[in-house]
């Protein structure tokens, strides 16, 4: 089991972001390294990446507004 | 950047920006001879983001960054593409074709009709458009009927995700001069709202092609016709919901093509319900809502059985403050207003 | 010609004003966009270009305008709006989109007009060009003194209309001068990258006057502009004046300019204290009157500003008005 965490690198500052758009939806299959989720920070898209392989349990739907290090959903 | 990887059947859900640039990535796979030009395309990846990573996977030779000549440019592009290349133009805003109108209109739209079909014209433009956001006047436009005005040109305004893939291939695809636009409060930017859930959809990973001149029914209903394209097929999808809630059934017809257009699924919607109502941001003065009419009033004006109804730029140059804009801009009330005053003129 | 003590003061505070006046904006741009950046909300909604680190070429050179003439601007426009004298508190109205604003909020902040003082902006690139050869031409034509000013960038020079336009400036020798603010970048595509000969080296294929002014330096941009002012105003024709200066922040709010290398970033210089310091060390100005002028300054941007945030917006309607005349 591998929490998906917003990564503490993804943007330099400590503000707040948003979670854009998911890719896949929970129940679904990802490999590692493929984009799962869009986030936004000020002006700038961000890529968010699988952490592992396995399947997808989303914990933070569209909208939800993240941190940094914000638990944002889960593979298995 | 990362790509959605195929996961063996997990369906993925993209923005149209990703879905659009999905298909361009595979067909500059395919074949060496497409390339992308214009201006902040490739170190930026567009102003919009259209061609992020781009510049990364097939280098500065095939992911051009211009000066700022768009008639330089694009009268370049041209010449490549009647020459056996098939040069993709980015032009950000289409209020930027003002400065190059020449280059389109008289040069590309009109070279194969008047060489006899001696040189073809495999050229594909990406052109962003619309407002909203209070980018003014230069900045917000759809000059789609000015587009389309003119012989020569195929338009295409896809609306989802999906159809924005579908139809991206079909331009790359096609010999022709091929304008694929889209709104851009529909890529999926989220600097320019949260993305629309509905302008989202699933993007199956392998190519497909959507035909050109093909609309697309996004929701039937028997009471009324709503007809738009890009944003405005929103604005009817939100509508509708509306009216729902009122026992009111409205169907939301998405031209999806604006050249061809698909006059046969228009005049079957309105045949159906007998009420029509046209959204559409760009100005209203001899643009694409007059010429939805047209289609009926040829056809079987009989069909209607009330007034139809335009919702469209009021004829004024987009203002820049927002009670101005949000007044001369089309929305998900005007267009429930619009189709009630259908429903009660009968 | 070198700067007057009088002239030199007049540069220092009204680069001072310029900066002000964006700060204030900068700030309020964001109200409204925190957590979620969304481009369209707030009270400063839409794109906002600002022009921090290039006040130098807007009062180097609007110090030896005067009421007879004319200035263009571009999309990045609030310093030459504020050297030319547009009116601070309608200009700071149209940028809140209100009904007090200089276009009664039709324009926004890169169509900024004040036909007061002869002052238009257009938001195309090198659009303004033609519009201001014009206005030396109608100059000319009706024997009115007076000269035209357009502003562009360096990523203008490469559009026909610059070629076209001072080729007809040249040769019909227009009352004329083409400002090219060089900052390096035209959003990420820098000169190197895109010009193949810069502006003011193609003078000669317009016969006509062309300087590059290195430093961002706003002593030394009065010197050219002078020679270039001087020139129009006795019926010379016009001339190229491309002046160096810094684009200290991205393109627009909210470009965070990651195409720029870091050290070029952190090289950047704030032309505005470095001035300051100047004129306090050739005792243009003693520390006390620097900071009294600072406060005068400062309380005219807070109440321009104020005026427009206090100021009521228009009615939805009004975007039928003013089509046409």
């Amino acid at each position: 089991m591998t929490d998906i965490t917003v990564p503490q690198d993804l943007w330099d500052s400590e503000d707040e972001g948003v979670i854009l758009t998911w890719v896949y939806q929970t129940g679904a299959t990802v490999a590692k390294g493929a984009l799962l989720a869009e986030l936004m920070v000020e002006k700038a898209q961000l890529e968010l990446v699988a952490p592992a392989s396995g399947k997808l349990t989303i914990l933070a739907p569209p909208d939800t507004i993240v941190r940094k290090g914000t638990v944002i959903g889960r593979i298995d | 950047m990362a790509q959605p990887a195929p996961t063996g059947g997990s369906d993925r859900t993209l923005t149209m920006a990703r879905a659009g640039r999905e298909a361009v990535i595979a067909e500059m796979r395919k074949n060496p001879n497409i390339f992308v030009i214009g201006e902040d395309v490739a170190k930026l990846g567009g102003v919009f983001g259209t061609t992020v990573g781009m510049a990364e996977e097939f280098g500065a030779q095939r992911v051009i960054d211009t000066p700022i000549s768009e008639t330089g440019f694009i009268g370049i592009a041209t010449g490549a593409a009647m020459a056996g290349m098939r040069p993709i133009i980015e032009i950000a805003f289409v209020d930027f074709i003002g400065v190059c109108f020449n280059q389109i209109f008289n040069f590309a739209a009109k070279t194969h009709y008047m060489s006899g079909g001696q040189f073809k014209m495999p050229l594909t433009m990406m052109i962003g458009y619309g407002g909203g956001y209070n980018d003014a006047a230069q900045h917000s436009q759809s000059l789609i009927g000015t587009l389309a005005h003119v012989p020569g040109i195929r338009i295409v305004t896809p609306a989802d995700a999906r159809d924005a893939k579908g139809l991206m291939h079909t331009c790359l695809r096609d010999d022709n001069l091929t304008i694929w636009m889209v709104h851009k409060r529909i890529w999926g930017l989220g600097w320019l709202g949260l993305p629309l859930k509905t302008a989202l959809s699933v993007v199956p990973e392998e190519e497909y092609t959507i035909p050109f001149g093909q609309a697309r029914i996004w929701r039937e209903g028997k009471d009324v016709t709503l007809v738009g394209y890009g944003i405005t097929t929103h604005h009817n999808l939100a509508a509708a919901d509306k009216l729902a809630a009122e026992g009111i059934s409205a169907e939301v017809l998405d031209l999806r093509s604006i050249v061809p257009l698909d006059r046969d699924a228009i005049m079957k919607s309105v045949s159906k319900t007998g009420r029509l109502v046209v959204v559409d941001e760009d100005y209203m003065n001899c643009g694409v809502t007059a010429e939805v009419l047209a289609v009926v009033a040829e056809r079987n004006p009989k069909a209607l059985q009330a007034p139809a109804v335009r919702i469209a730029n009021p004829d004024v140059p987009i203002p820049f403050s927002r009670p101005m804009e949000d007044f001369a801009l089309p929305d998900a009330d005007k267009v429930v207003a619009a189709a009630k005053q259908t429903l009660k003129a009968s | 010609m070198k700067p007057t003590p009088k002239q030199r003061i007049w540069m220092y505070e009204t680069m001072l004003k310029s900066r002000l006046f964006d700060d204030h904006l900068f700030n309020a741009y964001w109200e409204g966009k925190k957590p979620v950046f969304h481009m369209g909300k707030g009270p400063l909604p839409g794109e906002m270009h600002q022009s921090f680190g290039q006040e130098p070429t807007a009062v180097g050179v609007c110090a030896h305008l005067g009421k007879d003439d004319a200035v263009g601007a571009g999309h990045r426009p609030h310093h030459v709006a504020i050297a030319r004298g547009v009116n601070l508190k309608r200009m700071a109205a149209e940028i809140f989109g209100k009904k007090t604003g200089l276009s009664g909020g039709r324009g926004g902040h890169m169509h900024l007009y004040d036909n007061s003082v002869s002052f238009f902006c257009s938001g195309i690139i090198a659009e303004g060009m033609g519009p201001g050869a014009g206005m030396a031409l109608a100059r000319k034509m009706q024997g009115k003194p007076g000269i035209a000013v357009s502003y562009n960038g360096d990523g203008a020079v490469n559009q026909g209309a610059f070629h076209e336009v001072m080729n007809m400036a040249a040769l019909w020798k227009l009352p004329y001068i083409c400002v090219i603010e060089d900052n390096q970048y035209a959003v990420s595509v820098t000169p190197q990258e895109s010009t193949a000969v810069r502006a003011w080296k193609r003078a000669e294929a317009y016969a006509c006057p062309g300087e590059y002014v290195a430093g961002n330096d706003p002593d030394l941009i009065f010197e050219a502009a002078a020679r270039a002012v001087e020139h129009a105003r006795a019926g010379k024709g016009p001339s190229i004046l491309e002046l160096q200066t810094e684009r200290l922040h991205g393109h627009f709010i909210g470009d965070s300019a990651g195409y720029r290398p870091k050290d070029e970033v952190e090289a950047q210089k704030d032309p505005i204290p470095l001035y300051r310091k100047r004129l306090l060390d050739e005792k243009v100005l003693t520390a006390a009157d620097a900071d009294k002028l600072d406060a005068a300054v400062k309380k005219e941007v807070d109440e321009a500003i104020q005026f427009a945030r206090d100021s009521e917006y228009p009615q939805g309607t009004e975007a039928l008005e003013r089509v046409f005349a």
